[in-house]
């Protein structure tokens, strides 16, 4: 069998707002078909890292690969004709308020293909049929609850059959049950339609369930990759204090006692 | 994509190659226009040399069955690859379509 094919390489990636380093020199390469599941804690980069792997922003340096193709200088409408080939899951789930369940999940099809409505009522049918929502195509957002905008949010990112799809903390907000759904939609959108999904999340029940393999981020850097398997059994104490989730580990959330002090006398 | 259009005894074999894509599958629309305007009875697509069918394909056939069902003729489906034929699993279109093994056991059923 060949070499397993690179659909988004990442290479050096470095990102700074002002002074501020988000990201000090990110490689990653994600493969086709498989779900890959970018972690760490909040502030560690990885919302930044998936808006680069997207193109929605630049890197200070480094480069960034899509399908082959260098994003890191691409703009305007060679950008977008490439982003056709991916789909993409927002945290907030960005539905237009204004437009129905329906309107929202076909727009994509109406504003890029020349396809023909009555085969778009078609495929509209068919994109909440695998999200569990047909027959709610004249709802409104506000008629939805989050479980559900979500899901719409997801039967809009398939509209195109992506090549990709990229999640931004699906699951955030959620109930368990409704995270659990939502993680099963992601596995079987996945393996069903052999698309490439990229998520990033800090729910660590949620990446568990659905990594092919973890990429561990901290501080800007990927700290580790593995498996959940390995992950889980990883000798590295930053990884295991994240998984578990406990408040005393080499990660510190709060500034040193020190420093606070030291401000306030300044 | 092409089509290659066949008659065999009573039944119109649409040979299609290439994938059905986005691009694609306004034109397998339009190659299936003949039919509808004659009523065509009996349709075969055969799919033997299709590599891929992605949503905008699948529901562009569903849309070619919807408008000889009106008034009432049949269409068959054969030569699925292994990979097309999950595509219509995925989306249960397995269980609206007839569908045959190769071409010659599709026409015999007619």
């Amino acid at each position: 069998m060949s070499e397993r094919e690179v659909v988004v390489e990442v290479n050096d990636l470095v990102k700074k707002f002002g002074d501020r380093t988000v990201l000090s020199g990110v490689n990653l390469k994600i493969y086709r078909g498989e779900i890959c599941v970018i972690m760490g804690g909040s502030g560690c980069g990885k919302s930044t890292l998936l808006r680069h792997m997207i193109g929605n922003i630049k890197p200070t340096s480094g480069s960034v690969k899509l399908l082959g193709t260098d994003i890191t200088d691409l703009y305007g409408p060679d950008l977008d004709e490439l982003r056709k080939k991916i789909g993409m899951s927002f945290q907030s789930s960005a539905l237009f308020d204004s437009m129905t369940v329906g309107e929202n999940v076909s727009l994509p099809l109406k504003e890029h293909t020349r396809l023909e409505k009555s085969v778009i009522e078609i495929m509209l049918k068919m994109k909440l049929e695998l999200v569990g929502l047909r027959g709610f195509e004249d709802l409104t957002p506000s008629e939805l609850s989050g479980g559900m905008k979500k899901r719409v949010g997801l039967a809009r990112a398939i509209a195109m059959d992506p090549e990709i799809i990229f999640y931004d903390e699906p699951t955030a907000g959620l109930d368990p049950i409704v995270a659990s759904v939502i993680d099963k939609l992601i596995i079987d959108l996945g393996k069903k339609l052999q698309v490439t999904s990229v998520v990033v999340t800090h729910d660590m029940k949620s990446v568990m369930a659905i990594a092919d393999r973890i990429v561990m981020l901290y501080e800007g850097k990927v700290l580790e990759t593995g498996t959940p398997a390995e992950i889980q059994s990883s000798k590295n104490e930053m990884v295991q204090q994240f998984i578990k989730g406990d408040y005393d580990g080499p990660i510190k959330f709060f500034q040193q006692k020190d420093d606070y002090l030291e401000t306030l006398t300044q | 994509m092409q089509i290659n259009l066949d008659s065999r005894g009573d039944v119109s074999v649409f040979g299609v190659s290439g994938d059905i894509d986005i691009n694609s599958s306004p034109e397998m629309k339009k190659g299936f226009e003949k039919v509808f305007r004659e009523k065509q009875e009996k349709v075969l697509i055969d799919l033997t040399d299709v590599g891929y069918v992605d949503s905008s394909g699948l529901a562009t056939i569903v849309e070619i069955f919807k408008n000889m069902k009106i008034y009432g003729g049949k269409l068959r489906l054969a030569g699925l690859s292994d990979k097309v034929k999950g595509l219509f699993e995925i989306t249960k279109l397995d269980q609206l379509f007839e569908i045959f093994p190769d071409a010659d056991s599709a026409i015999q059923s007619f």
